[in-house]
């Protein structure tokens, strides 16, 4: 198993009165409660994390969100150009610029290829759906978000990989007529993640042979999602993916001791407990976030029990993670958290229990940890739990029926 | 039976309450006898039993289509845009029997009404739009029209009715196949109106060319397009006049209804 470690570079710092009198903790939080100078050790501590993961064999992983103070990553590609430069050996993941946000998927391209130069092919591209609040900040069209993903993602990589001169692209959401990027990516084909967590995006995955990774989704969701991308691919005559195809994103945190990381761990919550505040127009209003018999529900006061037709709402899964504990957590398989013993066994049991995945993408920071914690839980990773996590043999997982 | 009606009939049959056009397969309203009103509706469908429609009935035949994605509607694939509305309600009003027929568009069927009206004259004899949407008066940094998308619903509640708590809906009361109605009308007018928000840069350019009577009526209370937009509005359709509905906001046709009829009848001598 291969181990990404990434920190969306969170903004904790507003003060916790201003957060709850806010709706919403995105979008329409004035960003002049973000204080730039503050900003700007936020981003040295967390590039500085990233290159000690360099230097302890992890890989790195940079994500995109917008508008809150969940993340002020809201530029991939340059922080995955810092990255390609300041980094020596780690590959360096996407994970990614949200296309279904960017006007020009072409720009995008050559952002990508920029990157891999650089970083003399490193890079892996990976592909996030967006959607709640980043509607609204990106001014993009909600209900036809999916549509838009996945046409970036063919334009993207059709860029990508064509070198003989324009090619023309005249799609339903997106036109380009002269398409010839310089410079072309040092990598010949890169590989292609996308991080989801509904079946029936799975689907689509599967059949694109994509790295699939379900964050926070916990090992019935996983599974699932899994089983959804196999299932395709055997449906539609393709081979079955091999292990490599699969990853999990779940907080990280290793400590000293037991109680170190424990501690430590319980800190990366504050991405569910304080960072997903929504209001309602930005999620469970929000056209197109639901098919309308789910979506209708969200407009009562006082919502009606037992509505989910089986598979969880995003909104519904963010409700729950928000008052989440650490036992919670830990025993929903979302926090990895402990001594360098115990961290193994847990991401080895999860790692079982989802019949293997290649891949684990860490949120190894957020919130309130602090630099020297974030370092010291890198280190430990990086010395004591990631050799053997490389020593897991990945099991074939059988073929699921989908549910 | 006159020719009208015999027409009508016709047109609509097999099913009372759908009606075919380029193949879409649209939900309609249909009451009363007499000359032809369409009814365009705005962010939601009216109901066919709506106070307003009986009212329109009484004098005249009243056709209220739900616009495609709208109430029990289809939508095609890929049709999504205001284009494609305003190349159906064409289609639709060229099928009708009648030679020309009167057009009342409402908030964003009023948008719908005037590209009609702007582009196809010669199939309408009389145009009502009430508070209707569609053009870009204010200046680039000014919005005219709420974004009920992006704004707190409490405060879309208070901005679109004149008396939120007697005439705003009450969700809690509405059936569940009600509000999967709502969620999927917000759903179709989020994808016709997100961009440019509910409006056509190129529209106010064209009203110039509507050349039949129009009648512009405007709630008083309306917060999510104000009544000065309203005026503006009537004053580049030559020869419109203006009026405002005194006790309604954005939806006068649910708030005020008899109030908004009266005008309307008497803006049509009937």
């Amino acid at each position: 198993m291969d181990a990404w470690w990434m920190c969306e570079v969170p903004y904790p710092q507003v003060p916790q009165a201003v957060l709850d009198a806010a709706d919403s903790v995105r979008a329409s939080l004035p960003n002049r409660y973000c204080d730039p100078r503050v900003a700007a050790d936020l981003f040295e501590e967390v590039i500085d994390e990233y290159l000690l993961c360099d230097e302890l064999g992890l890989n790195v992983c940079a994500t995109e969100h917008h508008a809150g103070i969940n993340s002020l990553v809201g530029s991939n590609p340059m922080l995955v150009g810092i990255l390609a430069r300041q980094t020596r050996k780690a590959r360096i993941l996407s994970l990614g610029t949200l296309v279904s946000l960017r006007r020009e998927p072409v720009r995008v391209a050559e952002e990508y290829a920029t990157a891999d130069v650089i970083s003399r092919g490193r890079l892996e591209l990976g592909f996030v759906k967006s959607g709640g609040t980043e509607m609204a900040s990106a001014n993009a069209n909600p209900v036809n978000n999916i549509e838009r993903y996945w046409e970036a993602i063919d334009l993207i990589g059709k860029a990508l990989t064509r070198h003989d001169g324009p090619f023309s692209w005249e799609g339903k959401h997106f036109t380009h007529r002269h398409v010839n990027i310089w410079p072309r990516p040092w990598q010949e084909r890169l590989r292609m993640w996308a991080a989801t967590g509904d079946p029936h995006t799975a689907v689509e995955v599967g059949r694109r042979g994509m790295v699939h990774t379900l964050v926070l989704r916990g090992p019935e969701g996983t599974r699932r999602a899994y089983a959804a991308y196999r299932n395709a691919r055997s449906e539609a005559g393709l081979p079955p993916a091999p292990i490599d195809n699969f990853a999990y994103s779940a907080f990280v945190c290793v400590g000293d001791t037991e109680e170190e990381g424990l501690r430590a761990g319980g800190k990366l919550l504050w991405f569910l407990n304080t960072s997903l505040k929504s209001a309602p127009q930005y999620a469970q209003l929000l056209p197109g976030t639901a098919p309308p018999p789910i979506a209708g529900q969200a407009w009562r006061t006082r919502p009606k029990a037992g509505s989910g037709g089986g598979v969880a709402s995003a909104q519904e899964n963010a409700r729950k993670l928000m008052s989440t504990t650490v036992e919670q957590a830990m025993a929903q398989g979302i926090l990895f958290a402990g001594n360098p013993d115990s961290v193994f066994a847990q991401i080895k049991q999860f790692h079982d229990d989802v019949g293997g995945f290649g891949h684990l993408t860490m949120i190894g920071r957020t919130g309130f940890m602090t630099h020297a914690e974030s370092e010291k839980s890198i280190r430990l990773f990086g010395k004591e739990v990631l050799p053997r996590l490389r020593e897991i043999e990945p099991a074939t997982a059988p073929l699921e029926p989908a549910r | 039976m006159n020719r009208q009606e015999a027409g009508m009939t016709q047109a609509l049959l097999p099913r009372a309450d759908r009606l075919t056009v380029c193949d879409v397969d649209l939900e309609v309203v249909r009451r009363g006898s007499g000359r032809v009103i369409v009814f365009l509706h705005g962010f939601h469908t009216l109901d066919p039993n709506a106070r307003f429609l009986e009212l329109l009935s009484r004098r005249a035949a009243v056709l209220a289509p739900s616009h495609p994605g709208f109430g029990a509607s289809a939508r095609p694939d890929g049709f999504e845009t205001v284009y494609d509305l305003v190349h159906l309600y064409r289609a639709f009003l060229d099928g009708l029997p009648d030679d020309k027929v009167t057009l009342i568009g409402a908030s964003f069927g009023g948008w719908l009404a005037a590209e009609i009206a702007a582009s196809c004259p010669h199939r309408l004899d009389r145009l009502v739009l009430v508070d209707a949407l569609g053009i870009k008066l204010g200046d680039r940094e000014t919005p005219d029209i709420l974004d009920v998308f992006n704004t707190h619903p409490d405060t879309v509640r208070r901005l679109s009715w004149h008396d939120p708590r007697r005439s705003a809906p009450d969700f809690d009361a509405l059936s569940d196949e009600a509000l999967t109605r709502h969620a999927r009308n917000w759903e179709a007018l989020c994808l016709y109106g997100w961009e440019p928000y509910m409006y056509n840069p190129r529209l106010t350019r064209w009203l110039g060319r509507i050349e039949i009577p129009t009648l512009v009526l405007w709630g008083e209370s309306d917060g999510v397009v104000k009544p000065a937009y309203g005026r503006a509005y009537a004053s580049l359709i030559p020869g419109a006049r203006f009026a405002l509905i005194d006790g309604a906001g954005h939806h006068p046709e649910l708030e005020r209804p008899d109030a908004l009829a009266d005008r309307v009848f008497e803006f049509l001598g009937c």
